[in-house]
Order: C-alpha cells, then structure tokens, then sequence
C-alpha cells in the first residue's frame, strides 16, 4: 500500500470545504504577519524614541502592529473560504460613519505626525501660534501644549498649529534686537555712540560678532535720536536686552549725555510782551 | 599654586581669590570669593576631597554652549606646510568634590571676563565663547588663573594658500593639563580655505603636568570625542 505525504494536505478538516493545506496556508500568513507586525513596530518605537514621549510612541506602535497584524489576517482569510465581500460592505459602511466622526481626530493626529517629522518646534521653544505666546510644553500626536509667560496652560490642536503661522523665538542660533536712545540736541552725539558701544562690549552675551551697530538714526522733535542694534545668544536675549538699556543710560548720564524731556519752540510772530504782577500793578495806579 | 586635591580644612588665597574649607560649629563649610563676589556651600562629608583644577572655559555666567572660538593674528600657511604656535586660552576654574563612589561639580568661577560670538550664519551657526591672542612661537607667560597655553598644531592639507585667524573647538573634547602653568594641546588640519578639522590631544605640553576632572566627567555626561569641523570659514 502506498502512501503519498501530500494528500495528507487535501484532507478535509471537516468545517466545509476546507483542508489541512488552506489551514496551513492561514497559520503560515498570519505567523509573517506577526513577524513582519513586530519587526516594524519594533523599528517603529526605535526610530520614535527620540521625537515621541513614551505614552505617545508606545500607542503609535501598537497601532502599526495591529494594522499590520489585520492586514495578514484579511490577506489570510480566503484560505478559510470566509467571503469578505460581506465584511467589506459591512466594513465600509461603518469607515464611512467612523470616518465622518473621526475627521477632526485624523487630521490633528495627521498634522501632529507631520509637525513631528519636521520639527517647526521643540520642547522648550519660545513661540507664538495663533496669537499665543509662550514655551512649549509637550508636542503631542493630537494636541501641542503651551505655557503663556503667564504660566497658563493652553493645548491647541495639532490641525491649528500646522496650518498656523509658527514664530520661533529660539529656532536660529542668534538673534537681534534694537533700542531707541534720545538723547539733547546740544550733547555729542559721537560721544554718546562710543560710550553705549563700550557699554555693549562689557556684556557677556551681547554678541562680538554680529557686531553691534549703534548710529544716529533720526533728528527728532525733542531729541536726537539714536538706534543699537545688538545681536544676543536666541537663548539668551531677553536677559540681555532687559540688563543692557539701564546700563547705557547710567553710563550716558554719567558722561553728561541726558534723555531729553519733550519739548517746544514758540516763536510769536509781533513778539511776546511778559508783564509781571507788579508792572501791571503800577500801570493801572497811573 | 592653588590647584589640586584637598582634605578636611584648607585655605587657599592667590591675588583677589580666596578658596577655604573651615568648620564652623561642627559644619563644614566650603567658601570662595573671587572678583569680590562670595560664595558658600556646607559641606556635609567627613571624607570627600575637594578638588580644584583648570575646567573647559565655557561655563560662565551661565552655560549656553560647548564651543570656543580662538581668534589670533593672520597666518598665511602655504600648500602642505605645518606651523606650531603657541596662543593664549581662557581659564575658568572648577571646584569638584569626590567621594569614594561619586563627584560633584560644586562651584566654578574665573577672575577673568568673557565674551561670547556666533560663528557661522544665525539660522546654522553655533554661538561660541570668544577669545583673543597673539600668535607666540615659544611658551609665552601667561597670567595665573586667567589663561591658559594652547599649542597648536596647524597642518594645511588643502592645494592652495590659505588665511587663517580663528580657531574653533568643541570644549567636550578639551584636555587642559595643570602644572606650573595650564596649558592644552590642539590641531587643527586645513581641508579647504574655508573647512578645518580641530581637535585637542589627550597629553600633556610637558612631563609631570596633571591632567584636570573634566566637567563632563564630573557631571557624568557621555561624549564622544570626534573634534569639530569649522565649516564657516576660518578668518
């Protein structure tokens, strides 16, 4: 009596029509699958570990897994004879609903993938988005949380953040910032130059180069008026920029140079007649 | 000389420095006062050494980079030719503690000032703490506390003459060795007239110096020493 191995393969299993081979062929599939589910999912957390918190990576891979995992699953399904075209209308019909109430949850979820990747902001950035201010405090996959210099907490969607115009206060290196000196029209204006430039120099963070830059920039009505342009650490420019300005107008009033008050010029054209109390006093006794 | 290893008590003054340790009703109490500005820790250890040495000069006022930028005299350093010069560096001076299982950083100060550039462009440049010397072909004197000896090694490897004022290295991998004097060894290899490698060595000017805890050692920070390419130009 002969035997062949692979009609061991061809024998019914007794749930329909369905053989040993179909259910060997189902194991098979759904086994890549979750080979192939954790291979990438474990690449996945590796390559998020960096960008993602760990509650937010830890979700985002075992979302990859189970899609994968549903994939190999759907793919392995026909070998049991199941007919999916049920499970697709079925299917579609509820994507459909799903997919109308998600909609705002997939594009903040979309635009927080896309803000991740490429890295507008960072944790711990000065920035302000949609008219708020403040430092950032976590990029989430939906939602990117803001403390305002106030210390309030303020989380706007993702959807918002990415379609916003974004200014990063601390993206670049360096950056600049200016003041504004009046100073009278009778002081030296080369003098008053040298000396906020000396003061300049003596900060630690007002930068050596970009060289600061100080000139006359207008003649104003009450003052001569000069700009600095000082270039600070991105870090570091609001320390510098709230020290420096006091100590120019020390040192400046140490050397004689003052900050004008407002003032006017009156010419009367018949000219100006000043009559004190006593003049006025003898005129009408005479 | 004020570097080195101290236990228990200890009073140390160089100039307008003062570094002391004293036990003040059963406390012990670290104290230092440098440019007038004082300093005071308690010291809760009967055991742990204090250390003070020459540290990585890019710390004060406040730590915002890695990097230094040495600017000196112009050389002009034809195809191939390699020149050792000597320039001064600046000093800052790091107290740590150690005990037998671990190290502290527990203060760091200089008399000196400090200034601070960007080198490269805002959006890609690095800020770097800045500092200015002469070009000496032999050890030149330097001032106690303040500065430090750098040699450098300087190699052109590129196919053209090339201008060189400015030095840029990432203090990570800076070894400063202390003796009668600190000093730290560096190259800086010329790829271009506008690319160079620097990078320090690990030994020291002369035999018999002592190597400094470095603050990165001492705070425990991973570094990989891989030098740092000054692709902004070098003058």
């Amino acid at each position: 009596m002969s035997f062949n191995v692979t009609e061991i393969f061809e024998i019914p299993i007794g749930i329909g029509n369905i053989t040993v081979e179909n259910l060997l062929y189902f194991a098979v599939i759904l086994i890549i699958g979750v080979t192939v589910a954790r291979v990438v999912s474990t690449n996945v957390r590796r390559a998020l570990l960096e960008r993602l918190p760990k509650n937010e990576r830890e979700l985002l891979t075992k979302l990859v897994y189970y899609v994968i995992i549903l994939w190999a699953f759907v793919i392995a399904l026909p070998q049991l004879h199941f007919d999916l075209s049920g499970l697709l209308v079925a299917g579609g019909i509820a994507g459909l609903v799903i997919g109308f109430a998600s909609q705002s949850v997939v594009s903040n979820l979309i635009s927080g993938l896309f803000l991740m990747f490429e890295h507008p902001i960072k944790i711990g950035d000065n920035i302000n988005v949609s008219d708020v201010s403040g430092s950032v405090e976590d990029v989430r996959v939906l939602s990117t949380v803001i403390k305002t210099y106030d210390g309030l907490y303020i989380r706007i969607p993702n959807e918002t953040v990415f379609t916003s115009n974004i200014t990063n206060y601390v993206h670049n290196a360096a950056r600049r910032f200016e003041y504004q000196i009046g100073i009278r029209y009778e002081d030296d204006a080369d003098a008053a130059i040298r000396i906020a430039k000396e003061v300049i120099a003596t900060h630690p963070f007002a930068l050596k180069s970009p060289a600061p830059s100080v000139f006359v920039d207008n003649l104003g009505d009450n003052s001569v008026n000069l700009t600095a342009y000082i270039w600070a650490p991105a870090r570091n420019w609001w320390d510098v920029r709230t020290d420096l300005l006091w100590k120019i107008k020390q040192a400046l009033e140490a050397n004689g140079i003052e900050m004008p008050f407002p003032q006017r010029t009156l010419t009367f054209a018949d000219g100006l007649e000043v009559r004190t109390r006593a003049a006025g006093k003898n005129e009408r006794e005479e | 000389m004020m570097f080195g290893r101290y236990t228990g008590t200890f009073h140390r003054e160089c100039g307008e420095i003062l570094v002391e340790t004293e036990r003040v009703n059963g406390l012990r109490i670290y104290r230092r006062r440098c440019k007038g500005e004082p300093f005071e820790r308690i010291l809760v250890s009967e055991t742990g050494e204090v250390i003070i040495n020459p540290v990585e000069p890019v710390n004060l006022p406040t730590e915002i980079t890695n990097y230094l930028l040495m600017e000196f005299s112009p050389m002009v350093i034809e195809p191939g030719a390699t020149q050792t010069v000597y320039l001064k560096f600046p000093v800052e001076i790091g107290v740590f503690v150690e005990s037998a299982k671990d190290m502290e950083v527990l203060d760091v100060f200089a008399p000196g000032s400090q200034k601070y550039t960007l080198y490269g462009s805002p959006t890609s440049g690095v800020i770097a703490r800045w500092y200015t010397s002469a070009v000496y072909p032999e050890l030149p004197p330097v001032e106690s506390f303040c500065e430090g000896v750098m040699e450098l090694s300087i190699h052109n490897a590129s196919h053209e003459w090339v201008e060189v004022s400015r030095a840029v290295f990432d203090s990570t991998d800076m070894k400063i060795f202390y003796g009668d004097f600190v000093a730290a060894t560096a190259t800086m290899n010329i790829l271009s007239a506008n690319l160079a490698e620097t990078d320090f060595v690990d030994a020291p000017l002369r035999p018999g110096m002592v190597k400094s805890v470095e603050l990165y050692t001492a705070r425990k920070i991973p570094v990989i020493n891989r030098g740092y390419l000054m692709e902004w130009g070098l003058s």
